[in-house]
């Protein structure tokens, strides 16, 4: 992997280096994109050196927990193609700028470029307004892999706060935190989505903080859980014997075992944000244009389907390869880290 | 487990399977309707026994229809503005007084004759006798006279109360002379037919009693309407379809009974799927289908594209209440630096005429000399922003007026079409070549309404809108500075000319008369821009070719759905 | 049981009535109201404010809960604007057609998770694991309207036009035109005719996921020592997987109806508008977007309700079934 990474970077360096200089000068995001070309350029160099270096030293005395769930991930090969496929969207979406052939919102001559299907000048045809579907796609990666990341991350931030309150006092606050719980599950989530995108304006921070806003409940159940168990055992009541303050034994203690579950359900939240965000966008409450995400392009193209058949397909393929590798990682991840499920 | 299976497959067979094995339609439980329905299966009973279907191979068969929207409002005429419902009422299930011909003559429907007194003060029609309601109940004077007092009167909250304008309102406007003889009283002005042709005449005797504010909420609407025109309503399962059947007993003079036996309106919300039904023979008429689908319908060996003009037209309304917009050259040079014509070419396939005022290129009225209107002009719209004061002065790529504030505007629109969002983008790409930076938002369609509908807020820089017109064209509401208060002055235009003309115009009875006000108008809206018109969208149909002798034009899509036929061959 | 089955109850009153709250202010908070949709130059301020008495909008917020709180605990869910009929009319036309796609979904869901699930658990780490593995989360990760879309343009479009199958599935509604006028059995193959692929859209997702359960379960089982000891005894495999595993193994599966109820509503609404199916997400979704306030409450209320009523029931099912478990 570090070597694919360490050749990608350098093609995309010695194919545009004209490119690579403008953007040292450009705005954020381009700045961003060179930067991380070259942080990853040094990193991967850096990882071979020490990989290299780890197997001449001798073995070492003992293997940790960590270390039985990287190996038994690493096993699994379906697992590990996934990951692979999301380390390299994630750097693709940063590095985007340089790599883009067009720009994502500039249209060509509406009259003869519109609706071009796969040509080597656009190599998966041109959308509506004659912008390069290729582009667009990269660039809406960044938005979909944004949205899908944050909005779990509020999520799991949450979740994990509340769940381990939950779970570590018991008793009233647990009542009241566990009916609320309950509450936002019954909910059909798609309808308070739908109801308060409509309400207010759809913008990408709206969606972010909505999606993320519904989907804590279940983190917070499953640290809830694993909070219960985890709070009879030894160490725990060592803690408390020892007289540590009580948000130190939370945070210090209880979280970081918990986390195992919620790292899982975090991966598969990221793709089913993905997926719904997508589906907002099919209502008309996704992202508004000219910015491109996967949700919206498929949804313009969805009239589209007989005849440009590339402008909902390459976004909608796009959607599904990435869920599924989430999905992959989180099921690897899952099967590595319980220590039932190996053989 | 076996028996776990068989059990849930049973169950799962009889669910999925199961479906109303009772009677041949639900009525709905409304006392109303419960009333009124056997009554139409009665009279049906006996016209089909009083007028046996003649041996004519192209008698029989059922049409369908497929459109993406339900009819809101059903067949109520008093209180529906939804133009598919409008076309219903006017086509299929009731009647209006007169309707036009291709050449947007008037020609007699319900009214048999008329009269326009000397001072052109009234209207006196005298109706057909030998129309009967559904229920069986003759059509008469009354009921022409009802539906007037119940469409002018503020309470029922009649849609386009801007049709009765010049008419008297409430009893005093209409007399009964006789049983089939009814007289309307108006101030002289255009088109004073024109109301007549879109409003359905409804049933006195079972709405007389309703009051007026609970019209709007009767199940008369939607759940069992009774007309009088050629097809019956039979059953309406909402949000899924419409069944009207032939009605024999419909006047000879007129046609007699509908070719079809049945008439279906399908509701089917997404349009990739509408094209598969059309496709796959399950839907015969796909209305409205966007540009983008034509080429398929075109290609296809079983259906066929019917192509027209139309009178909607699409437009971005620019409030200039806002100060970047109350200068009309802004606003001219806004459209100069649009190139509209390239749009038409790209969002809707050349299917659409460039449009400059809200005049439709065949409407009598439209004036021939002003069609080349204004063209792209992106240096021409430079050099008119410069002149107003927007320059750039710090290079950024935006114009600033003297006090440094950006030439930023945004335009607004309802989600879920995508035409007006495809206006938005391309007009931004295209404005920020002129050094205007548009900014396109979407809003939902209700919040949308409110925003630029509410005197006090007028909450919008732009709005892409549509706009229906009838034949009778009446931009008042629109752009007279009287009005300037009231929903539709979106653009806030207060213009002594505009004023004048338009009072004029809608006074002036004569035809030619009024072709130079009109002419003298366009160019007025021209020089006034308050609107960037965009285009007059071609409107599109796909019809099979199983459907025979379908004529559509500007009048609607079901001018003529009573001489509809199925080709024998493909029964 | 029956304390646990009353006390959960009794929880999911105040569960429900909390829930109803959440709506009614979400949805009355909203700039906009029904009456904007009526609005044009000749309706007069008067007329819009009569017809915002009518509809009981001219009252304060919390007024308008109370009354509302106090209608509904009797029953009346007031009257829907934009249909123009009783609320609950609205419903129960609506709610069975998605009820009726709901149930075929989930049970062929189940059917076909279960099933493939088993297959994987006892072919672990064989080639169709792996390769059903990643054909189900393909399926998985498919936004279920692009797979709805697909389903139409090949099985409906594409079967019969271009390659002209003798069976093709009608691309949209629930029956036929002429319906009515099929006989019994017509009217049966009608209906299932045109719920293959709504409920096809709808259960490939699910099944993805109730089948990668029904495998962990399935190994969990697998390894333990009864099973060992049915095959020491030389039962055929066969016998041990049905008669042995296979129960064991389904009892945590129950409690995925409860998790998966709240996505299956949701999944209907993309589903139903793709196909034109006349049921309860799109009425509610076009609710919303007309800002017809009763409706929408109603109609997330009894949604929720069944929610609620889904996790009570796979719950109760759940120790019902495990004599394990036991709730005090």
């Amino acid at each position: 992997m570090a070597l694919g990474i360490w050749a990608g970077m350098l093609g995309v360096l010695i194919t545009r280096p004209s490119r690579v200089q403008v953007a040292l000068g450009g705005a954020w995001d381009e700045k961003l994109a060179v930067f991380t070309l070259f942080v990853g350029l040094l990193v991967s160099w850096l990882w071979s050196w020490w990989d290299v270096r780890r197997t001449v030293t001798p073995g070492r005395v003992g293997v940790s927990q960590w270390d039985l769930a990287v190996i038994a991930f690493s096993r699994n090969r379906t697992a590990v193609a996934g990951l692979i496929v999301v380390v390299a969207l994630y750097l693709v979406a940063l590095v985007t700028p340089l790599i883009a052939p067009h720009g994502p919102n500039v249209q060509y001559d509406l009259v003869t470029m519109r609706l071009v299907g796969l040509s080597a000048e656009h190599p998966l045809g041109t959308d509506q307004f004659a912008r390069d579907v290729l582009s667009r796609l990269l660039y809406g990666a960044r938005i979909s892999l944004t949205i899908g990341f944050v909005a779990v991350g509020i999520s799991v931030s949450i979740g994990t706060l509340l769940g381990s309150v939950a779970g570590f006092f018991g008793g009233v606050v647990d009542g009241v935190i566990m009916r609320f719980v309950d509450m936002v599950i019954s909910f059909p989530r798609l309808v308070l989505l739908i109801t308060i995108i409509a309400i207010f304006e759809p913008s990408i921070f709206l969606i972010i903080a909505v999606l993320g806003l519904t989907l804590w409940p279940s983190t917070a159940r499953i640290v809830r859980g694993e909070v219960l168990s985890l709070r009879e055992r030894e160490f725990v009541q060592a803690a408390e014997a020892l007289g540590y303050p009580k948000r130190r034994i939370i945070f210090r203690h209880l979280v970081p075992n918990a986390l195992a579950p919620v790292i899982v359900a975090a991966t598969l939240g990221i793709g089913n944000t993905i997926v719904l965000e997508a589906g907002l966008s099919f209502l008309g409450l996704g992202v508004q244009p000219p910015t491109a995400s996967w949700g919206t392009m498929v949804a313009a193209g969805r009239n589209n389907l007989l005849d440009a058949w590339w402008l909902s397909t390459f976004p909608g393929l796009a959607i599904v390869f990435t869920v599924l590798s989430f999905n992959l990682v989180g099921d690897g991840l899952r099967d590595a880290l319980d220590p039932r499920l190996r053989s | 487990m076996n028996r776990i299976v068989l059990l849930s497959v049973v169950t799962v067979a009889a669910a999925c399977g199961g479906g109303d094995s009772g009677p041949r339609r639900t009525v709905s439980n409304e006392p109303f309707c419960q009333q009124v329905m056997p009554a139409v299966d009665a009279y049906m009973a006996e016209a089909r026994a009083a007028h046996p279907t003649p041996d004519d191979p192209r008698y029989g068969g059922t049409v369908v229809v497929g459109g993406i929207g339900e009819l809101a409002d059903g067949m109520n005429a008093a209180v529906s503005s939804d133009y598919q419902a409008t076309q219903h009422q006017q086509f299929v299930n009731l009647m209006t007084l007169i309707d036009y011909d291709e050449n947007g003559e008037p020609r007699p429907y319900l009214a048999e004759s008329w009269e326009v007194a000397d001072d052109n003060t009234s209207i006196t029609f005298h109706l057909r006798t030998d129309v009967t309601w559904h229920d069986g109940e003759p059509t008469d004077a009354r009921d022409v006279a009802f539906t007037f007092e119940t469409v002018t009167d503020p309470v029922t909250a009649f849609p386009n109360a801007a049709f009765w304008d010049h008419y008297v309102k409430g009893p005093d406007g209409v007399e009964v002379i006789d049983d089939y003889t009814v007289r309307i009283h108006m101030q002289p002005h255009a088109e004073f037919l024109d109301p007549f042709r879109s409003v359905g005449i409804m049933p006195e005797h079972l709405l007389a009693d309703v009051p007026r504010e609970e019209l709007k909420q009767h199940p008369f609407g939607t759940q069992c309407p009774v007309g009088n025109g050629p097809f019956v309503f039979f059953s309406h399962d909402a949000q899924d379809r419409w069944v009207f059947e032939a009605n024999p007993g419909f006047p000879q003079a007129l046609g007699g009974r509908p070719f079809l036996d049945r008439y279906v309106y399908r509701i089917i919300p997404e349009q990739t799927t509408l094209l598969t039904e059309l496709l796959t023979q399950n839907v015969d008429v796909y209305i409205a289908p966007p540009p983008d689908q034509a080429q398929r319908i075109i290609d296809d060996p079983n259906t066929e594209l019917l192509r027209y003009p139309f009178r909607n037209y699409v437009f971005v309304g620019w409030n200039a209440r806002r100060p970047q917009l109350s200068d009309p050259r802004v606003r001219l040079a806004l459209t100069m630096g649009t190139d509209r014509q390239s749009i038409v070419d790209a969002i809707l396939q050349g299917y659409g005429t460039v449009a400059n005022s809200g005049v439709p290129p065949f409407h009598w009225a439209f004036n021939e000399e002003l069609a080349g209107g204004i063209a792209y002009d992106p240096d021409g719209a430079r050099a008119l922003l410069e002149e107003a004061g927007w320059v750039d002065r710090d290079g950024d790529g935006v114009r600033e007026n003297a006090d440094g504030v950006d030439l930023a505007i945004s335009v607004k629109y309802n989600n879920g079409n995508q035409q007006r969002q495809d206006i938005a983008e391309i007009m931004q790409a295209q404005l920020a070549d002129i050094g205007v930076a548009l900014q396109p938002q979407v809003v939902e369609w209700a919040t949308l309404l409110q925003q630029i509908n509410t005197p006090d807020l007028r909450d919008f820089d732009g709005v892409v809108m549509g706009w229906v017109v009838e034949f009778k064209l009446d931009d008042m509401d629109l752009f007279h500075s009287d009005r300037i208060d009231q929903p539709y002055a979106w653009s806030g235009t207060d213009n002594p000319d505009i004023d004048r003309l338009l009072e004029a115009l809608s006074a002036t009875v004569d035809r030619d008369e009024a072709m130079d006000l009109w002419a003298e108008y366009q160019q007025v809206i021209m020089d006034e821009q308050p609107y960037t018109y965009f285009y007059f969208p071609d409107r599109l149909d796909g019809v099979s070719h199983r459907v025979k002798n379908v004529e559509m034009d500007a009048r609607g899509e079901w001018l003529n759905i009573r001489e509809w036929y199925i080709d024998p061959e493909s029964r | 049981m029956t304390t646990y089955v009353l006390r959960r109850l009794a929880g999911a009153v105040p569960l429900i009535l909390g829930i109803a709250t959440i709506i009614f202010f979400l949805v009355n908070l909203a700039p906009g109201d029904p009456t904007l949709l009526l609005i044009a130059p000749g309706v007069t301020d008067e007329v819009v404010q009569q017809m915002r008495e009518n509809f009981g909008l001219d009252q304060p917020v919390h007024i308008r809960y109370v009354r509302w709180m106090a209608a509904m605990l009797t029953g009346d869910f007031g009257y829907s604007f934009s249909h123009s009929r009783p609320v609950i009319d609205v419903i129960a036309d609506f709610l069975p057609n998605t009820l009726l796609l709901t149930v075929c979904a989930l049970a062929i869901a189940f059917v076909f998770g279960i099933v493939l699930g088993t297959i994987q658990a006892v072919r672990q780490y064989s080639a169709m694991d792996s390769v059903l593995s990643v054909v189900l989360l393909f399926f998985y990760s498919m936004p279920s309207f692009w797979l709805a879309l697909m389903l139409i343009l090949t099985l409906s479009l594409s079967a019969r036009n271009l390659w002209e199958w003798p069976i093709w599935f009608p691309a949209s509604g629930m029956n036929s035109v002429d319906y009515d006028y099929l006989s019994l059995a017509g009217r049966i193959m009608d209906r299932a005719r045109h719920l293959v692929l709504p409920t096809l859209s709808l259960s490939l997702v699910l099944t993805a996921g109730i089948a990668r359960y029904m495998r962990g379960s399935m190994l969990e089982v697998i390894r333990q020592d009864f099973v060992r000891t049915a095959q020491a005894k030389g039962l055929p495999e066969r016998v041990v997987v049905f008669k042995h595993a296979l129960r064991n193994a389904l009892i945590p599966i129950i409690t995925l109806v409860g998790l998966y109820i709240p996505v299956l509503f949701s999944g209907t609404v993309f589903i139903e508008l793709i196909f034109a199916w006349p049921g309860m997400g799109r009425t509610l979704v076009d609710a919303i977007f007309t800002r017809d306030y009763p409706l929408v409450m109603a109609g997330t209320f009894f949604f929720a309700c069944m929610v609620v009523a889904a996790n009570l029931v796979a719950d109760v099912l759940y120790a019902v079934v495990d004599p394990r478990i036991r709730y005090d």
